[in-house]
């Protein structure tokens, strides 16, 4: 009982804090949904690439809460001792990556929610067993990239952590083909594609929202259950360095 | 077997950082009342909180709280901590902060006994950072006792602080201790000690030089000094007897002696035109000062 009351504390305060950080919460909510009715609907003719759009952009939309909701304010929070106030007190020492995991899975559900609205807006209708396996991709999504932003937290202190996710951020995105397709880069860019697990994640977004194109599901996901467990290790190891 | 539970305890604890000792065999058992940790920078005060919070794991030695390890859970459920760099969240109110807090702890204080006891009214419901630093340093303080400690480590808990704030931050310290809390704070403030400490604990270089209540400290001194104003020369004052040292700012006078009665009587039947006499006990500042010299 008093486990569950200090764990909802902690995504309490964590979800209020984010609330009130403009920078946060602008990059997040406003960034996603901005791009995809600008580059999915306003400057597209075909439904064909609205609907491709809207797997690749789900992907994208979770980054910014999982990369930039870890990697900037854990670098931040370790840095002025916050962190390790927290570790001397007796509440489970992760339940502050509990308070950021609720708060990111949150901000997620709600811009994923209004990239559907939009898309759905926008024409694209697909039976609801296909909304739901999409919408279960872009949430897995959360995991990998939330470890990369707690890597760079732990890692780095706030103002490299701010400078490196905002680059890890973008690259993620573009040179994953989250903007546009892959297919229209050089070949050695798409070389670079298939290294991201931005790229795989949005390879499998596309393979079951039925894309056109053949996809190798089992292919993409082998690297991003790969990048995982390496993220998971670097995350482990540095998260020990921190604390001794 | 009650008797022998220290609200906390060290034991021949060795600390170093390369080929810096931070601590060097240092024990120390500390129970009821207010204990000052006193040392120049870099004497290893602050490491030793660290180490007995379980922040940083001794090379050699035993660190216990209660009887427990630091970073048991029965342990932390039991201490209050403040440390120098302990700055909180930007983007919570004080009053979240206290709340957020509270619900780490299975036995905490009352929010708003939390909020009267660390001064937080005026300003609970203001963002952290456009707090003043005396206030966030009472929100840091309102956080180390949220949980109803029954040992407090404080780490310099009033650097930057002003006097008024300081001097109200005292006095509740002085309330806790008062209902049986143990209090260990870092000061570099002698005053601070001097105020507060029923004990005082003398840190040098990572050991520990001295240890007693301020009045035995400034006993073991044995030192008393005489103020005065005369126009006298240095040669003239340390000829009289007893005299240890002396310091000439003009014709203001301060002479310390192991024996004021009698210094003070040859000063007067040798100089008449001496005025403005009076003895003091010295302050800690000279007892620190002897002993880390």
């Amino acid at each position: 009982m008093s486990m569950f009351k200090s764990l909802s504390a902690e995504a309490g305060a964590e979800i209020l804090s984010a609330m009130r950080s403009p920078s946060y919460m602008i990059p997040t909510l406003v960034f996603p949904i901005a791009f995809y009715a600008l580059f999915g609907l306003v400057l597209t003719q075909g439904r064909e690439m609205t609907a491709y759009l809207l797997a690749t952009y789900g992907v994208f939309a979770v980054m910014g809460p999982s990369i930039f909701g870890f990697g900037v304010t854990v670098a931040a929070e370790r840095e002025r001792g916050w962190l390790q106030l927290k570790q001397i007190s007796p509440t489970p020492a992760l339940g502050f990556v509990f308070g950021k995991f609720i708060t990111t899975l949150l901000f997620s559900g709600i811009i994923l929610a209004l990239l559907y609205c939009t898309a759905a807006y926008g024409g694209i209708a697909m039976p609801r067993v296909v909304w739901a396996s999409l919408l279960g991709v872009h949430l897995l999504a959360i995991f990998p990239m939330l470890l990369i932003g707690l890597s760079i937290g732990l890692l780095l202190r706030s103002n490299a952590a701010l400078a490196v996710a905002n680059i890890v951020f973008m690259g993620l995105a573009i040179l994953g083909g989250l903007w546009m397709p892959v297919s229209v880069y050089p070949e050695a860019m798409q070389n670079i594609a298939k290294l991201l697990p931005s790229y795989h994640l949005a390879e499998i977004s596309l393979a079951v929202s039925q894309a056109p194109g053949e996809r190798n599901i089992l292919g993409n996901l082998i690297p991003v259950v790969v990048a995982t467990v390496l993220l998971l290790g670097l995350v482990m190891v540095s998260w020990n360095r921190q604390k001794k | 077997m009650q008797n022998d539970v220290f609200a906390f305890r060290a034991d021949n604890v060795r600390k170093a950082f390369g080929q810096k000792i931070a601590l060097d065999d240092v024990s120390l058992k500390l129970s009821e009342g207010i204990t000052a940790i006193l040392g120049k920078n870099g004497a290893g005060k602050s490491t030793l909180i660290r180490c007995a919070l379980g922040l940083e794991r001794p090379d050699k030695g035993q660190i216990s709280i209660f009887g427990k390890p630091s970073k048991s859970r029965a342990a932390r459920e039991r201490v209050g901590i403040m440390l120098q760099d302990g700055d909180l969240p930007d983007l919570l109110k004080p009053l979240e902060l206290v709340e957020l807090f509270a619900s780490h702890y299975s036995n905490p204080m009352l929010v708003a006994e939390v909020i009267e006891k660390a001064q937080l009214q005026g300003f609970e419901n203001k963002l952290y950072k456009n707090l003043s630093g005396g206030q966030k340093r009472r929100v840091q303080f309102a956080l180390s006792i949220v949980g109803n400690p029954d040992i407090l480590f404080l780490d310099e808990p009033t650097t930057g602080l002003d006097s008024e704030v300081r001097r109200s931050l005292w006095s509740t310290v002085q309330e806790l201790a008062k209902s049986g809390k143990t209090v260990c704070l870092t000061t570099h403030y002698l005053e601070e000690a001097e105020a507060l400490a029923d004990r005082v604990v003398v840190l040098d270089a990572g050991q520990i030089i001295d240890d007693g209540s301020v009045l035995e400290m400034k006993k073991r001194l044995g030192i008393s000094i005489i103020q005065c104003s005369a126009n006298l020369s240095k040669g003239e004052l340390l000829a009289l007897p007893k005299v240890v040292s002396c310091k000439l700012e003009g014709t203001a006078l301060e002479i310390r002696t192991s024996d004021p009665d009698v210094t003070m009587k040859a000063l007067i039947a040798q100089h008449p035109t001496v005025v403005d006499l009076s003895i003091s006990r010295p302050n800690l500042e000279d007892v620190f000062e002897a002993l880390t010299q």
